[in-house]
């Protein structure tokens, strides 16, 4: 259980970070790629493990933060909101689930993507003037809690994630990926799985938009809708190793890391590079970053044998 | 009656909505593949036009002749860089790996064309630009009209070359059954080639005419490919003219919406379009082929 | 001259043919025949070029073309009428000719192959702006060999001709075989209408399990009594 280990002392170490540096910047890179890792991994459980490659993740992210927004905003107590902006997405996944999975494959995807396209327009109309943290708060906007949210949302993801995609309904889960007709025929109810898998990821990914709604003093609430998020958690997803525990962790932190580096030369460059790799490892290296590591790891190991 | 007017304005921007789907009606149809980085290949066109204006002066009509041609080649490059190596898997392996790259490759230019020409809205604005013909109280911009009378008139040559030269022939013939195409002596890997590099053509044509006619930005390129794909689903695959009617179809929707929705919503009714028809017809673009 | 040597397919790690090897020699006519699921469509998909072996060789006039596409195999004078028939429904029968003769040495010969190949189906030439979806089995059938004629083969590889046929196309479109037979062509005929098939080959191959069990004369086949057992029982006699 290497992984585990390694997961936990990654879990630790940021955990005791703040501890070592209070460094606004750094704790802000930490919250960047906590979120990341959360956004990429509740994609990965239903594109990635149940095979449904969704391209409307930021609709449920969307409305995760919106939802949490509006409540934490007009004085609800912040785990309610959290917990509000969720269920709401959550509420919302269900609801098109029905439908949206009478779609195959690419139908699927694009139909998906139209559904996000319309929330983020209409919300934009509905909403138009930005969001901003009332005065209050901004004077008193701390950090280390939303470093902590934000740890707290990431471990959870992947250990929801790995839980479920490790139990027997996870079994199922993937049997539907591999072959959706033969796991029907051998009694796998293929429906019922996918909508388990939706469930989760739009309800680990709107408590993602919750934590982004507490994170940001401000924005415009479309924003959080824009289907850049959802690009984002293919990118990093697939990087790092699409359908694994770890690649969207690995993913992550690349991503986070890159955009970093390179913001000061050209701004999106990051972007550039994660969409180049993006279509490297779509066509020739489906197993992304922890392929690459796994099969560096097997070369060193034969050399030095 | 504003309905009316906003008709006019729906039936002419309907006709690039139409010129649009044909170009990714063609891709899918040959090589099965769903290029959703479609619309980034009409931005680059648009942007090609815009730099002919600009820089030399050239008139954006007459641009096109040379943009066409300059994003058929692009089209070749980027089936030789990157296409290529999706059509070798089955159909549906190939479907979902070109909605995947399309999205990459849709990044990349997005992210390119943002840091050579920054975000801002362009448009060419020639001289002429402003002229309008009067119908009564309507308005008929001419250089909208323009627009759709040569969407159209391309619409018409690539008919003619697809049921009259022998190249088109063999490119509806790989469309069919590329397996008895290539029975026939008929180089599938060449028909592939050169059908997606007129779809790339297709599409900067359009992008052109976008420019002129409304204006551009790199962020357009999603825009119409979500445009294309609601008319490609509207009007099913197969007929170039079923996707100019369908095209003209989403741009009267579109202004009907906008009359009793207002302009704000004009994006959505579209998609909601689209998810309707999605939904009634589950098989999708598959439905419309006999 | 057509000669396969060892021939080894597979679909993944589905072996279809283990090893198959066959001669025709110029203006022969071989059949071959055999249970459905031998591998009888993938040997001859192999020779088209659709498919590629994993081991052995086809040559053709002395030339390997194994490994070539199907258009160099087209070019070098091999045609093959697939399974289906697999026209090109939505076009007409004169477009389905003409995109038979794609190829550029078929171009230049044409119209002279066009006016042929209507001399010989002349209920094509009727019916020459109908949509090819919309012909009868049998008349499809015979656009399928006479599209793949534009082709100017010196070989023509049909892969079940008379299936879906009624007897009475069945028998014309052998015929017509018989009479291209006759100008010089060289045939290879992979049939369910064993009976049929045997009588217009001079030799045969049986293929079963992907393997040639056996070779010989066809008319020596006809009365041979596994063959007449396997095949050509009051069960397996196909529509004759």
């Amino acid at each position: 259980m290497k992984l585990l280990l390694g997961g936990i002392l990654l879990g630790v170490g940021f955990a005791a970070f703040p501890f070592v540096t209070q460094r606004n910047d750094l704790l802000n890179l930490g919250v960047q790629i906590f979120l990341a890792v959360a956004l990429a991994q509740s994609w990965n459980l239903l594109g990635g493990y149940a095979g449904q490659i969704t391209l409307g993740h930021a609709a449920f992210f969307g409305l995760g933060a919106l939802v949490t927004r509006i409540l934490w905003i007009g004085g609800a107590p912040l785990f309610l909101a959290l917990a509000a902006g969720a269920l709401v997405a959550t509420a919302f996944g269900l609801l098109i689930g029905m439908p949206a999975f009478r779609l195959r494959g690419a139908y699927f995807s694009i139909g998906t993507l139209a559904l996000a396209e319309i929330l983020r327009i209409t919300v934009g109309n509905l909403m138009p003037e930005i969001s901003t943290i009332p005065a209050a708060a901004l004077a008193s906007y701390n950090i280390l809690p939303r470093y902590y949210l934000t740890l707290l949302l990431a471990v959870l993801c992947v250990a929801v994630v790995a839980l479920l995609v490790g139990s027997r309904v996870g079994l199922g889960i993937r049997a539907v990926r591999e072959d959706e007709a033969a796991a029907e025929a051998s009694g796998v109810g293929a429906l019922k799985h996918k909508l388990l898998a939706l469930m989760v990821s739009t309800a680990l990914v709107g408590f993602t938009g919750g934590a982004f709604a507490y994170y940001h003093v401000s924005y415009y609430p479309q924003h959080a809708f824009s289907p850049a998020w959802t690009f984002d958690a293919l990118l990093i997803a697939f990087v790092g190793g699409v359908g694994t525990i770890h690649g969207p962790v690995l993913g992550a932190l690349f991503y986070v890391i890159f955009k970093e580096v390179l913001a000061v030369q050209w701004v999106d460059l990051h972007l550039l590079i994660f969409g180049v790799l993006f279509i490297l490892v779509v066509l020739f290296f489906p197993g992304g970053l922890v392929e690459a590591w796994s099969r560096a790891r097997r070369l060193i190991t034969r050399r030095s044998a | 009656m504003i309905l009316t007017q906003q008709l006019i304005l729906g039936l002419l921007v309907g006709g690039l909505y139409g010129l649009a789907a044909a170009g990714l009606s063609l891709t899918f149809g040959v090589l099965r593949v769903l290029n959703v980085a479609h619309g980034e290949f009409l931005m680059l066109g648009g942007y090609g036009a815009f730099w002919l204006f600009s820089l030399w002066q050239i008139d954006p009509f007459v641009s096109l002749l040379g943009v066409g041609p300059a994003m058929f080649v692009v089209g070749l490059l980027l089936y030789w860089i990157l296409f290529q190596f999706v059509v070798k898997a089955d159909e549906e392996t190939r479907i979902k790996n070109s909605l995947l790259i399309g999205f990459g490759l849709t990044l990349v230019l997005h992210t390119l064309a943002i840091r050579f020409w920054t975000a801002d809205e362009r448009a060419v604005t020639t001289a002429y630009a402003g002229a309008v013909m009067r119908i009564g109280v309507f308005a008929v911009p001419l250089v909208r009209l323009s627009s759709l009378v040569l969407a159209f008139a391309v619409l018409m040559a690539l008919h003619l070359f697809l049921t009259k030269a022998r190249w088109g022939r063999a490119i509806r013939a790989t469309a069919e059954d590329w397996q008895a195409a290539a029975l026939m002596g008929i180089p599938v890997g060449t028909t592939y080639l050169v059908a997606f590099a007129l779809g790339s053509a297709l599409a900067g044509i359009a992008g052109a005419l976008v420019s002129v006619s409304y204006s551009i930005s790199p962020s357009i390129g999603m825009e119409w490919t979500l445009k294309a794909l609601i008319v490609v689903v509207l009007a099913g695959l197969g007929s170039l003219f079923g996707s100019f009617a369908g095209g003209i179809v989403l741009g009267l929707a579109e202004a009907t919406s906008v009359t009793l929705l207002g302009g704000p919503y004009r994006e959505v009714v579209g998609l909601v379009l689209f998810l309707v028809i999605l939904l009634l017809r589950p098989q999708g673009l598959f439905g419309g082929r006999g | 001259m057509l000669e396969v040597e060892n021939l080894e397919v597979s679909y993944g790690a589905l072996m279809a043919l283990h090893g198959v090897s066959l001669t025709i020699q110029p203006q022969e006519v071989v059949a071959v025949v055999g249970p459905n699921g031998a591998g009888k469509s993938t040997l001859l998909k192999a020779i088209a070029g659709l498919l590629r072996a994993r081991r052995g060789t086809i040559r053709w006039a002395g030339h390997r073309i194994d490994g070539q596409p199907p258009e160099h195999v087209l070019e070098r004078g091999i045609a093959l009428v697939p399974e289906g028939r697999r026209l090109f429904a939505r076009m007409t029968v004169r477009e389905n000719l003409e995109l038979g003769a794609f190829t550029q040495p078929a171009q230049k010969g044409r119209q002279a192959q066009l006016e042929r190949v209507y001399s010989i189906f002349p209920r094509l030439s009727e019916r020459e702006h109908q949509v090819a979806g919309l012909l009868s089995g049998g008349e499809q059938q015979m656009l399928a060999v006479a599209r793949a004629l534009m082709g100017h083969p010196t070989l023509l590889i049909l892969d079940e001709p008379s299936l879906g046929l009624a007897p009475r196309f069945v028998e014309s479109l052998f015929s017509v075989l018989a009479e291209l037979k006759r100008d010089g062509m060289s045939f290879m005929i992979v049939d369910q209408n064993v009976h049929m098939a045997l009588q217009l080959a001079q030799r045969a191959y049986i293929l079963e399990g992907g393997r040639i069990v056996r070779e010989g004369e066809a008319q020596r086949m006809l009365h041979d009594d596994h063959v007449r057992a396997a095949y050509l029982g009051p069960l397996a006699r196909g529509t004759s």
